[in-house]
């Protein structure tokens, strides 16, 4: 079957404009980076230490 | 002052972490209102109103905080801070479309967490989010362009390419820091972009490594994310069954998440599926079902799609009444929503479809196949009656031929 349609694919340029691959695909949430009044909150009471590097996040 | 300040924030954070963004919202934009001296709390605030808007797809309010954050950010020196703020930026750029600028914000947070403490982690997530911009550019180039797909101009193949090494150089860090979490977006992400390419084999081993990974956290929606991704990678390799069956894992957790437009798309996929396998029973009984949900949550053009795709199956099994009755309804929607492709497709399968039921009063046999044997004899024409039987992935196996050659 797939041999068939292989042929078919050399043979037959259709062209269509009605579907893009790019349609159906399904892309990964992004990650924003975060940032809390807390961090800021901490550092002011731990002193320089606090904000050497802001929280981790996934 | 200050203190309120801060409890509006801090209530703002707490709400937002609740799922509840709109109130957080609220809660931040008060506490600007108050307003405070302390500038990096000002910045948390606005990055926080800037995520917010994000989610709430409200992108232009979340570029004006962003930017706000980014100015302050470099206002006092916060370096860290304009990192982060620079790639927010670029993520509310690219889902507005401003690809060149989203990148220039992007490699800025590449740039500074290479050079500071949060190299490691801030430069996985900036070349992630590289990666993103490169292949939403990419994407949006094959899209706005005239050419068919599979026949992508060398711009798009470029920033496709582009997108696969970005995520491949986060994969090298974020397989050393061990966050599998991280791994799975970007195994996703890297699949999707092969998938474009035409690289449908490496396509299903990234979506294979993310559906392992989305197992390990029991993460349902990562899980369906991969399996239809299977799906479509694997009717690209010919492997309708595969495709079947990953479409099928598809339908079983959309119904578990309780998803309908979900369920729907794995319907929709599942009858086209069944179509390539020319099990055309099976693909009316999907398409019903995408017909259903389509119609429930008032989804017209999923419906006219509906209606087009069992137009098509009952033409492949002789029923032409049905046909027709698809055809009429499938029409009748194209006008609705102004499709005017779908309006002429409509009409000429409708033509056609009156042509057969009346020759084959007289003929009394397979018009149908007797019409698409010569439809396909004649080189250069569209097929007449085989466009009706042909499906979208089916369409597009006839776009790309140079990519069979390649897939294996």
């Amino acid at each position: 079957m797939t041999g068939q349609r292989v042929s078919n694919a050399k043979s037959k340029v259709v062209p269509s404009k009605q579907i893009l691959p790019s349609e159906e695909i399904e892309m990964e949430p992004e990650t924003m980076e975060t940032k809390s009044v807390t961090d800021y909150f901490s550092k002011l009471q731990m002193g320089s230490l606090g904000y050497a590097c802001p929280n981790k996040q996934k | 002052m200050e203190a309120s300040c801060l409890e509006l924030a801090l209530e703002g954070e707490r709400l937002c972490k609740a799922g509840d963004c709109q109130a957080g919202v609220s809660f931040f934009e008060a506490a600007v209102q108050v307003g405070t001296e302390d500038l990096k709390t000002l910045s948390a605030i606005y990055s926080q109103l800037g995520n917010a808007y994000f989610y709430l797809h409200e992108y232009s309010k979340a570029l004006e905080y962003h930017h706000h954050d980014l100015t302050l950010a470099r206002t006092i020196g916060d370096q860290l801070g304009e990192a982060k703020a620079s790639g927010n930026l670029g993520n509310t750029l690219k889902v507005l479309g401003r690809f060149d600028e989203a990148i220039v914000c992007c490699q800025r947070h590449l740039d500074i967490s290479t050079e500071h403490c949060d190299k490691v982690i801030g430069e996985a997530r900036a070349l992630y989010n590289l990666g993103n911009v490169h292949h939403a550019k990419g994407k949006n180039l094959a899209c706005a362009g005239t050419q068919d797909p599979g026949d992508f101009p060398e711009e798009v193949i470029s920033a496709l390419q582009k997108a696969a090494e970005y995520y491949e150089e986060n994969l090298v860090i974020v397989k050393e820091l061990r966050d599998r979490a991280a791994q799975g977006r970007a195994y996703g992400n890297l699949g999707n972009t092969h998938y474009l390419l035409g690289n449908f084999r490496k396509a299903v081993r990234s979506h294979q490594e993310r559906l392992q990974i989305a197992r390990e956290f029991g993460d349902k929606s990562a899980e369906r994310r991969a399996y239809s991704n299977l799906g479509n990678a694997s009717v690209f390799l010919g492997e309708f069954a595969v495709a079947a069956d990953h479409y099928k894992r598809t339908l079983y957790l959309a119904r578990q998440l309780r998803d309908r437009a979900v369920e729907a798309q794995a319907c929709y996929s599942l009858g086209n599926t069944y179509t390539l396998l020319q099990d055309y029973e099976k693909a009316i009984e999907y398409h019903l079902k995408h017909l259903l949900i389509a119609q429930e949550l008032t989804d017209r053009i999923g419906e006219g799609r509906a209606c087009w795709s069992l137009g098509n199956a009952y033409t492949a099994l002789g029923n032409h009444e049905q046909a027709v009755h698809f055809a009429e309804k499938h029409l009748e929607i194209s006008k609705e929503v102004g499709d005017r492709s779908g309006e002429l497709t409509a009409r000429m399968n409708l033509s056609d479809l009156q042509m057969v039921l009346g020759l084959s009063y007289s003929t009394n046999s397979s018009i149908l196949s007797v019409s698409q044997e010569l439809d396909y004899n004649s080189q250069g024409a569209r097929p007449r009656l085989g466009r009706r039987q042909s499906m979208e992935k089916m369409e597009l196996m006839r776009l790309t031929p140079e990519k069979f050659q390649n897939w294996n």
